[in-house]
């Protein structure tokens, strides 16, 4: 076993330290191994485990297997970050009036504002990228620009649910929910949807932002916590109270009890079905902690996802974990770059000086995200793993308030970008207007996006549905288009 | 006239067409319009032909339209026909075309002349279609009182109930399973009926009563027991989408949502006619809601909370751009309109915003009038006191004020009598001098450092000293302390400041923070009323806007103000001495680590934008207790730069031992009365919304707040036969007026919507599936009902039986029912036709929700708190950062074995456990739980702390049995029966090898435990 023979290694700079001991005991006392003989049996039992929904079934040929979704809130600057637009610096300083309908928050627009990066363009493609970001600027032969979305809320959280749900409202589950219910699980002994928060916090909604919504519970995003040094998952290890041989000898006697039981009622196929989720469980408490232990990674691959330094080495941790995941046949990792809102700002909300919040924001990012670009190139997974970068609206060609050094959301026009599995590479698609203040051409909506993603996947956004209180609901509501502009 | 004429005209036009046509065709057979035209025009065109989406400006709906547009019919010229040119090609409808003989209906019909039916325009919604539901739909229909079927004698029947099942599973070759053994039978009834599985003692004694009418009894027991309302209570609050907090950005908690929770509860319990029920839900605040002499009371208040009791966008119904907070305001109504629509209704009419409904029969129109009955209900809190107890609470707060303050006088001058002869001694000749040493004090006189300790500031941004005094420009001044040396909670913050911009908003003078700012409290200027003191604080959380008078001082003087902070969480503004307004209570006290917090001077808090104060500080003190009054008083007359100081206890020395007696018993019962006066002046709020009279509705094309049509005036929906949805009311009808109608609407007994769905839903629960297997969706996307006419009999039986509106009468028809009492054991021959069971050829196991499976394992440990009501408990920490965010925690201790129902239910703090056993979101309205089977959820039954904790308390419980009967009754306590010979020796077995609190953690996780059959 891999996990074992990694005991002796020093777990300096691994994660969950604490774990890890821990884990390690669990997997020698072999709980992991303990699929009794008479379980494999089946007696006349069907030891079927589905989840009600189209699992597995694709509708036609995926181009992606798996996917990391990088979500960055309180909304990146487009003009800041990867849309380059001259005409600001001439019209630096010069009123925005008659552009067209202000949508900021806080409806206090000052004067233009060029963005106070030096832009350079960078690789075969020419992509223009801000100095913001140096490491993610060499990948960008490989990215998939979309410089024309467009978003339906001003306001974070709406807008948040509306790219992680499809829907502006709390309670509708999640993309990676929709996905799991869609395509169901590459690997049983891991969970299908994991979520890995920002070190820096949880996004505002919390665990709203990956619910399984109204879809059986078995879809929704298993939160990683990635703050501090506690348990990786709630309840994932045997409680230090019990010893490894005690829980051993206790889960044979429940699941011959189980086992009983369902064979007596032998017409429900879920009393079978509970006997293998103990089964799966007792596997899991090994194959997440070797999952998420990044002790056997190079300091060589570490320092690529910038783990070795201080400022980028929490996002770092989440994007190699997170390859580790999907290597292991996660099907759905979603990373949240930004916690809360409000000040001091612990997101990309800049509204008091993009300055001084993107430098911060993107310097945790940068690194990391390059990295596992770079990475996945370098692993041949890049060829079917869907990369998606996104965030909640874009930012305010001018400034929040005359004179200052920020920017208001701006719903009007932002800035995503697809990488990997089927999508063009070093492409941009759309574009804003000369200022960034409209997207004036192939605007894409969120809703868009979602059905591009799915499609890439091998589902049509139109035939994944599910029933609840009155409606057959899909994770693009009545409406999305497929982009085939992006599509290779 | 003249329309008469033309219309005239137009029939002559349409007549003698015919007869030409028909000269020529004599053969061809006349096409029936209402009966064949019709329902092609209905299910194929109107969708986007009628007058409300007026697509390409034609509206089939009315006959009017055929003779404007005279090229579409071309005078029954098929080939030269728009109409019929559209359709051949397949042009139109534009995604399905009309099939051949749609296509032969339509051609003859124009060929035949184009003869309009008997009503001049044709209602869309009139007839079902393949599509959608007409105003004709099961539900839509009048109850019927369908004849109870006869059956065979040898058929299980115990009521009328089993006659319909067994009539229907007779035509299907089926019949019910035998009974189950009386064991199987009375768990399922205490888990069904109460939410907790019967006791050991409480089985032996129903297996050991042979009276036939036990079981009547325990049922008629159950239903009286409080734990019947918390089981079924859990039930309603799903579909009402009941959380405790706001959900969206802020999430802030909810701290008085819990009466509705308890109102609920209670109303169950009470078997409250399910029609006042409504009644209050909808508008219990309306004087007169359930008939002329009915009374508003606080319970029938907190009823309306349902309306309000979801999330709600607090940062989008605040934001600065108008359209967008519109927006967010219509999202609001519409999340209203679907609770109401789909919990009474069964009906989607949220669905009908933007357009008609695509499925039922409910228009854009319907949806509008249905809203504007909503239209002056906000989210907030409010009071839920009937004028008399106002009263009553107020003159009991204005007695005992009387007494403290008379308590208060003595005090102060025997304080002020010491503080004299303490003076005598030392033989200074000050007026007035401060008592109480400061923990720091700033006087600024050639630069800020301090001189009590050792807690200098530097200055920053350009702030300077001049003339003793800090001075700052308000823009970017301010000086910052070295970190605290103690930890702070308790506190008095106190400045001397001249301040001549009474502009100026946001300032603050001192501030003590945490290292980046994230928590504050600061004497702060006109931040929030122009002109005013308030201490602020981050996010507000301890800052309440004051009742006192704006800054008026004459220019150059020095003003004196203090804050101070008391232990028992009040917080209190004094300006020159005196209170500046009344204290009040902040709920709790921020804390102030050591080293990693200080003080700052001319800024609100670290990043604040707006914080920086425009003003010179003359003198400025931080105090590590709560001063009194009368210390305040002192300080105040000291002056900027204080006098020569006492201590506390230098002053009780001054005092003779009869009068220290006095003034410290003096001290202590007025804290007694301060508590009692607090207790009393806060109004007994509860989230109950707020009411305000609203503008005229206006219905929005496509939903969208920045295209407004026609007024719509508030009503109900408008296909439902036999009930009038006018209700008489104008755009500017009375709020209260507006909920009154549509509650009695609602309620009325001819509506057969109320009845059937809510008859559904008690069925759904009792036996894990409804007659509609969609309890919230009666419409055409919903199931159609497995058993229509034993739904339209229990729905009278609901309305007009001998109970009327009774709940817990339908409780006992149906678990008296040989339907009820069946086992749940398999007949393949029976799987083979109904797998399913929606015949209901056996009882169907299911398992049990998360709340229960929790609150099952707190009885079968003994540990279950069977306190009933009141605020709920909080198994997680909040933290608050400009949001609130909700850590869940295993608190250990009483307060926390209180049945699951008490759990405060939260949007993003939801616990992991629970989550695996499918609770769902509180702002999911959710009709049916599911029961999904996870690793997930194993791993939590395995390994989660709370389910450890019950093992062990169950072991040591079972313990006190004594070994000889311990796996007796543990098997009795979790799945009330005896175990088997082989089960039993397995069982001793095992406790031998691995102890007996082994055995009930794997009994709590056992499948026989999660489940009821």
């Amino acid at each position: 076993m891999e996990t074992l023979r990694n005991s002796s290694t020093t777990t300096v700079g691994s994660f969950w330290y604490q774990d890890r001991r821990r884990f390690l005991a669990d997997a020698s006392a072999g709980l992991s191994g303990i699929a009794l003989a008479w379980m494999l049996q089946r007696d006349q039992v069907a030891l079927g485990y589905s989840e009600d929904g189209p699992n597995g079934q694709t509708q036609f040929a995926p181009k992606a297997k798996r996917i990391i979704h990088i979500f960055c809130g309180g909304g990146v600057s487009h003009i800041d970050t990867f849309d380059y637009k001259r005409e600001l610096e001439l019209m630096d300083g010069k009123s925005l009036e008659n552009k067209g309908e202000n949508r900021g928050f806080f409806g206090q627009p000052g004067k233009i504002m060029k963005s106070p990066f030096p832009f350079r363009q960078y690789g075969e493609s020419g992509a223009w990228v801000s100095d913001l970001f140096p490491n993610l600027a060499n990948c960008v032969d490989d990215i998939a620009f979309i410089k024309s979305m467009v978003a339906k809320s001003n306001n974070h959280t709406p807008a948040t649910f509306h790219m992680n749900s499809g829907f502006t409202l709390n309670g509708f589950p999640s993309m990676g929910s929709w996905i799991s219910y869609g395509l169901g699980s590459i690997n049983e002994d891991l969970p299908t949807f994991v979520v890995l928060p920002d070190p820096a916090g949880l996004p505002a909604g919390g665990s709203i932002n990956w619910t399984a919504g109204f879809l059986p519970a078995t879809h929704q995003g298993v939160a990683f916590r990635t703050q501090g040094t506690g348990e990786l998952i709630e309840d994932l290890r045997t409680p230090e109270s019990t010893s490894l041989e005690n829980r051993k000898a206790s889960l044979a006697f429940l699941q011959k009890m189980n086992h009983a039981y369902a064979v007596q009622n032998s017409g429900d196929s879920t009393l079978a079905a509970r006997v293998k989720s103990y089964e799966l469980a007792a596997r899991m408490q090994t194959t997440i902690p070797e999952a998420t232990d990044l002790a056997d990674e190079s300091e060589g691959t570490k320092a690529m996802y910038g783990m070795n330094e201080s400022r980028s080495s929490g996002m770092g941790r989440n994007c190699l974990m997170a390859r580790r995941l999907i290597e292991r046949g996660v099907r759905f990792v979603q990373l949240f770059s930004g916690g809360a809102f409000g000040q001091p700002r612990n997101n990309w909300d800049a509204h008091e000086s993009v300055v001084e919040n993107h430098t911060k924001m993107a310097a945790t990012l940068d690194k990391p995200v390059a990295g596992l670009l770079q990475d996945l190139k370098q692993k041949g997974m890049l060829q079917d793993t869907l990369v998606v970068w996104c965030t909640e609206f874009g930012r305010s060609p001018a400034t929040q308030g005359i004179d200052k050094p920020g920017r208001d959301h701006h719903p009007d026009a932002f800035t995503c970008f697809l990488a990997g599995a089927g999508v063009k590479p070093g492409f941009t698609y759309g574009a804003t207007d000369e200022v960034g203040f409209y997207a004036v051409e192939n605007p894409v909506t969120i809703y868009d996006f979602h059905a591009t993603i799915l499609h890439l996947l091998g589902i049509d956004h139109k035939r994944l549905t599910f029933y609840h209180n009155g409606i057959n609901r899909r994770l693009t509501d009545v409406h999305g288009e497929v982009v085939g502009g992006l599509l290779s | 006239m003249a329309i008469q004429i033309r219309f005239f005209a137009a029939t002559l036009l349409v007549f003698t067409s015919v007869l030409i046509r028909n000269e020529c065709h004599a053969r061809a057979p006349q096409i029936d319009f209402d009966r064949e035209v019709l329902p092609v025009l209905v299910s194929r065109c109107l969708e986007c032909h009628n007058p409300t989406d007026f697509k390409g400006e034609v509206d089939l709906t009315k006959s009017q339209t055929l003779l404007d547009n005279p090229q579409l019919m071309a005078g029954g010229k098929a080939s030269e026909s728009l109409l019929w040119q559209q359709v051949e090609q397949d042009l139109m409808p534009p995604t399905h075309p009309l099939n051949a003989s749609e296509k032969a209906i339509l051609k003859g019909w124009i060929e035949q002349g184009g003869q309009w039916g008997m009503a001049e325009s044709i209602d869309r919604f009139a007839y079902t279609t393949e599509n959608r539901a007409g105003t004709d739909w099961w539900s839509f229909r009048p109850i019927s009182r369908p004849p109870i079927p006869v059956v065979d004698a040898n058929q299980p029947a115990k009521n009328q109930i089993d006659n319909f099942i067994n009539d229907k599973l007779k035509a299907n070759g089926l019949a019910m399973a035998s009974p189950a053994d009386r064991a199987t039978l009375l768990r399922r009834l205490y888990i069904d009926l109460i939410g907790l599985p019967p006791t050991p003692e409480q089985l032996n004694a129903f297996l050991s009563d042979a009276d036939p009418q036990t079981y009547a009894k325990v049922v008629d027991g159950l239903l009286e027991s409080p734990h019947y309302g918390e089981r079924w209570a859990r039930h309603w609050l799903d579909v009402a989408r009941y959380t405790e907090s706001q959900g969206f950005e802020y999430d802030r908690f909810r701290s008085n949502a819990w009466h509705y929770r308890d109102y609920v509860v209670s109303s169950l319990n009470a078997d409250k006619p399910y029609d006042q029920f409504i009644k209050e839900q909808i508008a219990g605040d309306v004087l007169g809601f359930a008939g002329k002499d009915s009374k508003v009371t606080s319970e029938s208040i907190v009823g309306t909370s349902l309306l309000v009791c979801g999330p709600w966008d607090q940062a989008g119904s605040s934001q600065a751009n108008v359209k967008q907070r519109m927006t967010t305001r219509e999202e609001e109504l519409e999340d209203l309109v679907s609770v109401v629509g789909q919990t009474f209704l069964g009906i989607t009419v949220n669905c009908a915003r933007c357009h008609a409904h695509k499925f039922d029969p409910v228009s854009q129109e319907d949806y509008f009038q249905f809203k504007a009955c909503f239209e002056g209900v906000k989210h907030g809190e409010r009071s839920i006191e009937t004028a008399e107890e106002l009263q009553a609470r107020n003159e009991q707060s204005a007695q005992l004020r009387t007494e403290r303050d008379q308590l208060q006088i003595v005090r102060n001058s025997i304080e002020k009598q010491a503080r004299e002869a303490v003076l005598q001694q030392i033989g200074s000749s000050e007026k007035a001098i401060a008592s109480v040493v400061p923990y720091a004090r700033w006087n600024f006189e050639k630069d800020a450092s301090d001189s009590i300790g050792d807690l200098k500031a530097e200055l920053h941004g350009g702030a300077v000293i001049r003339n003793g005094r800090l001075i700052l420009q308000g823009e970017s001044q301010f000086a910052k302390t070295a970190g605290l040396k103690k930890e702070l909670k308790e506190k008095t913050l106190e400045a001397w400041v001249v301040i001549n911009d009474r502009q100026q908003k946001g300032g603050g003078v001192i501030t003590v923070e945490t290292a980046m700012g994230a928590t504050f409290d600061s004497i702060v200027y006109g931040e929030r009323q122009s002109g005013k003191w308030i201490s602020g604080s981050n996010g507000f959380v301890r800052t309440r806007d004051l009742d006192a008078k704006t800054e008026d001082s004459p220019e150059n003087s020095v003003i004196h103000v203090a804050i101070v902070y008391r232990g028992d969480n009040t917080i209190t503004v004094y300006r020159n001495g005196t209170k500046y307004a009344e204290e009040y209570n902040a709920g709790s006290l921020a804390v102030y680590p050591v080293e990693s917090s200080h003080v700052l001077f001319g800024l609100r808090h670290t990043g604040a934008g707006n914080g920086f104060l425009k003003a010179e500080i003359d003198s400025a003190s931080l105090y590590d207790i709560a001063l009194s009054d009368s210390e305040i008083e002192a300080s105040f007359q000291a002056g900027p730069h204080g006098g020569p100081v006492i201590k506390r206890d230098e002053l009780m020395l001054a005092m003779s031992p009869d009068v220290q007696k006095t003034f410290s018993d003096n001290g202590k019962r007025i804290e007694i009365l301060n508590s009692q006066i607090k207790r009393l002046t806060k109004p007994n709020v509860s989230y109950v919304g707020q009411r305000q009279q609203p503008e005229p509705t206006h219905r929005l094309v496509r939903g969208d707040v920045s295209q407004p049509a026609e007024v719509v005036n508030p009503g109900a929906l408008s296909r439902i036969a036999k009930l009038e949805s006018d209700f008489s009311l104008s755009e500017n009808a009375p709020e209260a007026e507006r909920r009154l109608k549509l509650a009695n609407w609602l309620a009325d007994e001819s509506n057969p919507l109320t009845a059937r769905v809510m008859i559904n839903r008690i069925w759904h629960y009792h036996f894990g599936r409804g007659i509609v297997e969609t309890p919230n969706d009666f419409g055409f996307n919903g199931a159609r009902p497995s058993h229509p006419e034993l739904l339209d009999w229990l729905s009278n039986e609901f309305v007009r039986g001998p109970n009327p509106w009774s709940i817990k009468y339908i409780h006992r028809l149906i678990v008296t029912s040989a339907t009820y009492q069946q086992s749940s054991s398999v007949n393949s021959e029976a799987v083979r036709v109904d797998a399913e069971n929606s015949l209901l050829w056996r009882y169907t196991p299911r398992r049990l929700e998360g709340e229960i499976v929790r609150d099952c394992m707190l009885a079968v440990s003994g540990e279950l708190n069977a306190a009933v009501g009141g605020p709920s408990f909080m198994p997680f920490k909040i933290t608050s950062f400009n949001s609130d965010f909700y850590q869940p925690i295993d608190p250990i201790g009483v307060e926390y074995n209180r049945r699951t129902i008490y759990r405060a239910h939260v949007n993003s703090g939801k616990s992991a456990m629970m989550d695996a056993l499918d609770c769902p979101d509180p702002s999911i309205k959710t009709p049916a739980r599911r029961a999904t089977t996870t690793p997930i959820a194993a791993l939590a039954l395995m390994n989660n702390s709370f389910v450890q904790r019950q093992a062990a308390k169950m072991s040591d419980r079972i313990a006190a049995i004594g070994p000889a009967r311990e796996v007796e009754y543990a098997y009795q306590l979790c799945f009330s029966r005896l175990p088997s010979v082989d089960e039993k020796t397995e069982a001793v077995l095992f406790i031998r090898e691995n102890g007996l609190e082994s055995f009930c953690w794997a009994l709590l996780n056992s499948t026989e435990f999660l489940y009821i059959d």
